[in-house]
């Protein structure tokens, strides 16, 4: 008889753990995560196959016909053809997307030649300012001089100085166009063609009134100062932007941190990525994709509408913060209406006005209005606890129920409990706005919030929110 | 015995190597496309060791 091999049940609990990940964390990459280690898997598979068959040599049991069964390989091939389409897709692969096949020889025996990069530009004030098909670092800030003037250098990697020589001579660094409109372009394009690549350095220097337009391939962006709008659109870049005039739109393919700060115009962000850190914006800010790190936001003084994989927030001005990492998301200092959905997550807001809507799947809810009056709050999570802290002198209709669980009154009159079935409910009025929390499963609290959680110590409260 | 064990250890060593070349070419530095004649290498070795594994055995 076959004995039967201990690999496929650690399969099974492997794939187990995987989707229950998933469940209990919506946000967590987990496909990324696939797309990016499953070679390691057939290593382990095959090595504690090996471990197996040698421990069964040992000790003298009769050998299996096959290692590895007919079927296994079978499996084997669908996790490759499955594995390396995912990781073409998740775009890990974008970094030299037209060459990988040659570009293996130039990493390993490849040498980085530099050559110094300059170039200039007379404009008018205010020219449209683009960088074409670029692959490389660029840092733009603002100038006194009307001109575009661009200095660094280029790295070259290649097998051979000749070649490195060849491929600079062949892909000039060019600056075309008129006072209005000016094109800068590295004609990188030119030479990758597996034996050469070329990557940029570059500081570009432009007119204050300028506009920015940079289609890059892979690369970091660093904005400074320019008073015009900025459009990015890359495959994988990381953005920093610093005091921009006009309107900004960035769409990655895929980013490791996007971060901007005074911000005059409308901000729109789309695509995926790492973190988002986004302060001192002064327009409307919109993000649209899936970011897998932590997102901040502070002082924004137009709405904002976040739109994430499994995540909806809309909140009307906020002068203070909000933090959103794995799991979690804490706000302080918001104004509203603020409307929030999430699939799982514990939320936790403080020191808002104007109506609250908050829907939470799975993930305890805290709220403290610490402002008065109350505006309508309406709470709901699916799982979780809800803990709703009132100012004492608090006017409120308020309605808390659970199907599941217990209620808690730490407030005291008016509210009355009620018992219903295996849940309760805790109902009472003062002649207030609505309040309606209700949990399915889990415990709901209604208490009055203590003299340290007053809105008047709202900067040490989100410094040790922070610290969380 | 010998011709028994080699061939039973073929499957998984073969498996190793293919995620090894895999992660390699993940990585960038080579691409499956140029590593996968090794696969057959290393085939062609634990056949050879099987025709001088067997005769002993």
């Amino acid at each position: 008889m076959r004995r039967s091999s201990i690999v496929a049940p650690l399969i099974l609990i492997a794939i187990g753990a995987l989707f229950l990940a998933r469940n209990l964390y919506p946000e967590l990459p987990v496909l990324d995560y696939i797309a990016r280690y499953w070679p390691f898997v057939l290593i382990a598979w095959g090595a504690l196959r090996l471990g197996e068959i040698v421990f069964w040599a040992a000790s003298e049991r009769p050998m299996p016909r096959f290692g590895v069964s007919p079927g296994e390989w079978v499996l084997v091939i669908f996790l490759c053809i499955f594995g390396s389409s995912l990781h073409a897709v998740r775009g890990f692969s974008s970094w030299w997307p037209r060459s990988r096949v040659m570009i293996g020889g130039l990493d390993m025996f490849g040498e980085n030649y530099e050559f110094p990069l300059s170039g200039e530009k007379a404009s008018g004030s205010a020219p449209r300012v683009v960088i074409e098909n670029f692959r490389g670092n660029a840092r733009i800030s603002a100038g006194d001089a009307n001109e575009v003037k661009v200095t660094g250098h280029r790295t070259i990697r290649s097998l051979d100085q000749s070649a490195a020589d060849n491929a600079n001579a062949q892909a000039p660094l060019e600056l075309t166009g008129d006072a209005n409109e000016i094109h800068i372009r590295n004609n990188q394009d030119r030479v990758s063609n597996g034996r050469v690549r070329l990557t940029a350095d570059m500081e570009i220097t432009v007119p204050k009134g300028a506009s920015i337009e940079a289609h890059g391939i892979y690369g970091d962006f660093d904005i400074n100062g320019v008073n015009g709008s900025v459009d990015i659109i890359s495959d994988n870049a990381g953005v920093r932007l610093q005091d921009i005039g006009g309107d900004t739109r960035i769409d990655l393919r895929r980013s490791d941190v996007v971060r901007a700060s005074n911000v005059k115009g409308p901000f729109e962000l789309k695509g995926r990525g790492g973190d988002v850190d986004l302060q001192d914006m002064q327009g409307p800010v919109t993000i649209n994709g899936a970011y897998s790190g932590v997102l901040e936001f502070r002082n924004l003084a137009k709405p904002l509408h976040f739109q994430g994989e499994n995540t909806t927030l809309g909140v009307e001005r906020l002068p203070g913060d909000v933090r959103m990492a794995l799991g979690d998301m804490t706000g302080s200092n918001l104004v509203g209406p603020i409307t929030l959905s999430t699939r799982s997550r514990d939320v936790q807001l403080s020191d808002f006005t104007n109506s609250v809507d908050i829907n939470v799947d799975r993930g305890d809810i805290t709220l403290r209005p610490g402002v008065l009056p109350l505006a309508r709050i309406e709470a709901q999570t699916r799982s979780g606890n809800i803990d709703l802290a009132l100012p004492p002198n608090a006017k409120f209709d308020l309605s808390a129920t659970t199907s599941h669980g217990e209620v808690n009154n730490d407030f005291g009159a008016p509210l009355r409990n009620e018992e219903q079935g295996r849940g309760a409910a805790l109902r009472g009025s003062n002649g207030g706005p609505t309040v309606t929390l209700h949990s399915d499963h889990g415990d709901v609290t209604v208490r009055k919030a203590t003299a340290e959680e007053k809105p008047a110590k709202e900067d040490t409260k989100s410094l040790k929110k922070i610290e969380q | 015995m010998t011709g028994n064990f080699i061939c039973a250890i073929r499957g998984p060593v073969m498996l190793i190597l293919l995620g090894i070349l895999m992660a390699i070419d993940q990585m960038g530095s080579y691409s499956f496309g140029r590593t996968w004649p090794a696969l057959l290498i290393v085939f062609g070795i634990f056949k050879l060791a099987e025709r001088s594994g067997r005769p002993a055995a």
